[in-house]
């Protein structure tokens, strides 16, 4: 196998990877620019736990090959806080006790962000929908829904 | 309770920002210069002789630098206890069960390391197997160990009182057979290690566990290599369950993989391999007969049980013991007999899970509900006729200290409305209860006991050094809050090292539910030695004596008259001047008998307390399709006392999904011929937040008389409780009463199929 260059806009920065074709997105951002912060649980795009966000959206990066994703925006949850400002969604989860072990919490955060930026007053029906790709195996998800619930313009209803 | 601080406030927990950020570092997350991938070679085969392994080939592959199989880790054998050591971490003679770890390489890359596990070439002899308890038990069945005749691994056998007397004055009496397959933990993070080891003879190592110290002793072991020469690091956990307690043969791969090639290395577990080669939880048929009078009050109860324990002991004799000390704990019995077996068969190992023994604590429950059928009497009623009350003792002589058992019935019941709903409910609706009770501690020898550590800056900042781990339930948030409670400190105050085992003193682990209880006690005395020093100093300054002093709000001051007050700073300065000490040591060991032993002598205290849990949960039965909606769960547990009740809603509410949702809905293991056909995520289904009903949670105190401001045990309960509660609601709603769990749709439709056409009784 040859390897390709490929350029990869990561959190607002660019990346310039040599690497071969067959790589995973979920590989080169951990293996190769060690952003560990997203996690592998399944490695076959059921648990969530590899979640980043494409253009805003949520996807399964042990799923897609690196070079499936050229030319778009990448964000992992590396790239959620600003400096040392946290996002709400970060905030919320910490405040309502929604992070136990923490394994699942990356993919997690980034699912519920992308939810309220699409949607910012989901239904408790909608936040649970919106969340049931991404497997959590401490929390039974009531202090997750709690938490993005706080943040849904429609209050805590 | 006193006028706290930070004891009893649903505080953030301490961890979670870095959780939140990835900047949390799992094992897998580690990335050291030079560091080599790690890949292990499994058996096919469920049982065969290891005739010869050839690893010439993998050996000169570009790019492997070891390869390792038992030669290199010696033909020693694990066992928790003495009577059990029946593992080799590589085997030399012969595998037990596919998936087996048979040898193992290091890589440059994983492509590379995976090339090379297919140029090991293993010569195998097959032999028969055997892959389920009664073909096990057949005479005549190939033997799994040699020294274990008719594959039976443990046999634990308990006699209280006079049974067959008890059946004799009973009213009614009633024996049935439940059973149950094996679950997998699913924790979040795959098993991972990461080892080093240096030309000084040092092994650096980090893994999920839940204990560290637990870990230490068995590489020093096997390594051959003095203990504090082994270091356990701290690494961030994503869940335990009971699954990470024991040395997994991944860790002593890494660390000879480690050794032999002079680098880091790290070995990375898939899901698969996660479900297959770590720990499952055992499969089991009880047979439970049960006598009572005519209030239904339980006289006689005789259990025999028999756990599929797979191929090797692991923590045998106490997985054997615990369902049924849970159920002596809960309920009342007078007269008792358990019989209760491990059998090995041809599978992977089993190990203590979080709602260990479904089929017995299910069987325990659905049979009291039947019971009550029969004599007219409520589920709620007959579990307060025969709940657990304060200041007995179980029918194993263990002292109860504190006890909520009926005040969680009551609460519950309350709550979730049975009155008004039992025996109401429209058709295939249905309503039910589980109670359960959890330890608090084992005996556990010389690893027993914690110790703490506290050593003060010069701001009058701390640094709190202590053993307990975090598997994610809380635990470092719990040491700090204790902590800063006592020394009146912010938690910004207090800088944690723990998890360790180069710098934290013993500690028994995250094990048994005793972190808070035993090791949590050992930080505040620690703490408390360090203010005893710190109010000597003061008291000379303020001129007040001692008990007249309070530490709060990084001062010292006279309660009486809160303006004259001398800052920690300023205390910890005059210390430092003067050459004085104050740093703070604690340690705590719990009030068990140290004699009483699995096996050879299940009596005298178990554990210091005990947890009492009961959950009631209402259903609703599609009789077309046997899916179970689940409409309300209400979970109520005594813990004591809840020094952060965020944290302990989030207990419960995971152990719900993970005992009720998942253990009574959806979650086992399907096999063919000793090989696990889900071990994946896609095909074991663990609940998502769409399947997930609504909570109630309810916290009991009982201010337990020696936990830490009365703690205890906090969750345990709630997960075993809610698989009896769940069960119990299912056979409610279709009036059938099933006997094999999980209530999987098919099970349902067929129970409800029978009941139409009058097949079955309930
Ligand atoms: S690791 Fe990608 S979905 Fe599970
Ligand atoms: S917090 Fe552990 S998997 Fe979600």
């Amino acid at each position: 196998m040859k390897k390709i260059m490929l350029t990869l806009k990561i959190n607002g920065d660019k990346y310039e990877i040599i690497t071969y074709p067959n790589r995973t997105l979920l590989e080169i951002l951990r293996d190769d620019l060690l952003l560990t912060g997203t996690k592998e649980s399944c490695g076959e795009g059921a648990c969530g736990a590899c979640t980043v966000l494409l253009d805003g959206l949520p996807v399964r990066s042990c799923l897609l090959l690196a070079t499936e994703v050229k030319n778009k925006e990448i964000t992992t949850i590396e790239g959620l806080a600003k400096g040392e400002k946290l996002d709400p969604v970060q905030e919320s989860f910490i405040e309502h006790h929604a992070i136990q072990c923490g394994f699942c919490s990356p993919g997690m955060i980034l699912t519920a962000h992308s939810l309220l930026n699409h949607n910012p007053a989901p239904t408790e029906e909608e936040i649970r929908f919106a969340i049931s790709g991404n497997v959590c195996r401490c929390t039974g998800y009531a202090k997750i829904v709690e938490a993005v619930k706080a943040l849904s313009k429609r209050g805590r209803e | 309770m006193g006028d706290f601080s930070l004891i009893g406030k649903s505080m953030k927990r301490i961890d979670t920002p870095l959780k939140a950020t990835g900047q949390a570092r799992f094992s897998s997350d580690l990335m050291l210069p030079r560091m080599l991938i790690g890949k292990v070679l499994r058996s096919p085969h469920a049982h065969a002789k290891i005739l010869e392994i050839d690893i010439s080939k993998a050996e000169k592959l570009q790019g492997v630098k070891a390869v390792i199989t038992a030669k290199d880790t010696c033909a020693d054998k694990w066992g928790v206890f003495r009577y059990t050591q029946d593992q080799q971490f590589l085997p030399t003679d012969k595998v037990r069960y596919v998936g087996e770890e048979v040898a193992a390489v290091a890589a440059v890359d994983e492509d590379t390391a995976i090339q090379a596990l297919k140029l090991i070439k293993v010569e195998y002899e097959e032999l028969p197997a055997v892959f389920d308890i009664k073909s096990a038990l057949e005479s005549g069945a190939p033997l799994i160990h040699q020294d274990h005749p008719g594959n039976i691994n443990i046999h634990v056998n308990i006699d209280v009182g006079d049974v067959v007397k008890g059946f004799g004055e009973s009213y009614c009496v009633r024996e049935d057979t439940f059973t149950a397959p094996e679950d997998s933990y699913f924790q979040g993070e795959p098993y991972a290690v990461v080892a080093q080891y240096d030309h000084t003879g040092s092994l650096e190592i980090w893994m999920p566990n839940a204990g560290p110290h637990l870990k230490a002793k068995p590489l020093s072991n096997v390594l051959k290599i003095p203990l504090n020469k082994v270091r356990v690091r701290k690494i961030a956990i994503g869940g335990a369950f009971g699954g990470r307690s024991e040395i997994s043969p991944a860790d002593v791969i890494c660390a000879f993989l480690a050794r032999k090639s002079q680098r880091p290395v790290k070995l990375v577990y898939t899901r698969e391999e996660n479900s297959i080669a770590t720990r499952q939880a055992h499969s089991m048929i009880a047979t439970i007969k049960t006598g009572v009078n005519k209030e239904g009050r339980v006289i006689s109860r005789d259990i025999t049980c028999h756990m599929d324990g797979g191929a090797y002991s692991s923590t045998g004799p106490i997985a054997v013991s615990v369902p049924f000390l849970c159920m002596e704990q809960a309920y009342q019995m007078e007269n008792v007999r358990y019989n209760g077996y491990r059998v090995f068969t041809n599978k992977p190992i089993r190990g203590m899970f979080r709602t260990h023994g479904r089929a017995f604590a299910c069987g325990v429950d659905l049979q009291l509900d039947m019971i009550g059928q029969e004599l007219g009497i409520n589920p709620l009623e007959m579990r307060l006729r025969n709940a657990r009350k304060v200041g007995e003792f179980t029918p194993t002589k263990s002292y109860v200290a504190s006890c909520g058992m009926t005040e969680t019935i009551l609460k519950a019941g309350e709550k979730a409305g049975w009155n008004e709903k039992w025996g109401k409910l429209p058709p295939y609706h249905g309503i039910g209860i589980g109670c359960n009770s959890v330890q608090t501690g084992f005996p556990m020898g010389i690893r027993g006991g914690s110790q703490a550590f506290i050593k003060f800056n010069e701001e009058g900042g701390i640094t709190v050094i202590t053993g307990i781990v975090d598997n994610g339930q809380g635990n470092d948030n719990m040491i700090v809050q204790i902590a800063a409670e006592e020394l009146g400190l912010g938690v910004c105050d207090v800088q944690l090292i723990n998890a360790d085992t180069e710098v934290t003193p013993s500690d028994p682990g995250s094990y048994s539910m005793c972190e808070t209880f035993i090791g949590g006690n050992a930080v505040r005395l620690a703490a408390q030695d360090a203010k005893n020093k710190l109010l000597k100093i003061a008291s000379e300054a303020l001129k007040a004596s001692p008990d007249e002093l309070t530490v709060k709000d990084r001062k010292i001051y006279i309660e009486k008259s809160p303006n004259k007050s001398i800052s920690l700073s300023k205390i910890i300065r005059i210390a430092l001047s003067r050459n004085e000490s104050i740093s703070g040591e604690g340690s705590y060991w719990p009030k068990v008998d140290s004699k009483r032993e699995w096996v050879e002598n299940p009596s005298g205290q178990l554990s210091e307390t005990f947890s009492f849990g009961t959950v009631i949960t209402e259903v609703k039965v599609d009789p077309e399709t046997g899916k179970v909606d689940v409409l309300e769960v209400t979970a109520a547990q005594d813990v004591g006392y809840a020094l952060n009740p965020k944290v302990i809603e989030g207990q419960f509410e995971g152990g719900i999904a993970m005992g009720g949702q998942g253990g009574m809905l959806s979650e086992y293991i399907l096999w063919y011929n000793g090989r696990v056909l889900n071990p994946d995520q896609l095909d074991y289904m663990v609940p998502l937040a769409i399947d997930m009903p609504r909570i109630n949670n309810i916290i009991v105190e009982t201010i337990d008389p020696n936990g830490p401001y009365g703690a205890k045990e906090a969750g345990m309960s709630i997960a075993m409780s809610a698989a009896q509660a769940y069960c119990g609601a299912i056979c409610n709603a279709i009036g059938v009463n099933i006997k094999e769990f999980p209530l999987t749709p098919d099970k349902i439709l067929n129970a409800i199929e029978k009941k139409v056409k009058g097949e079955q009784n309930p």
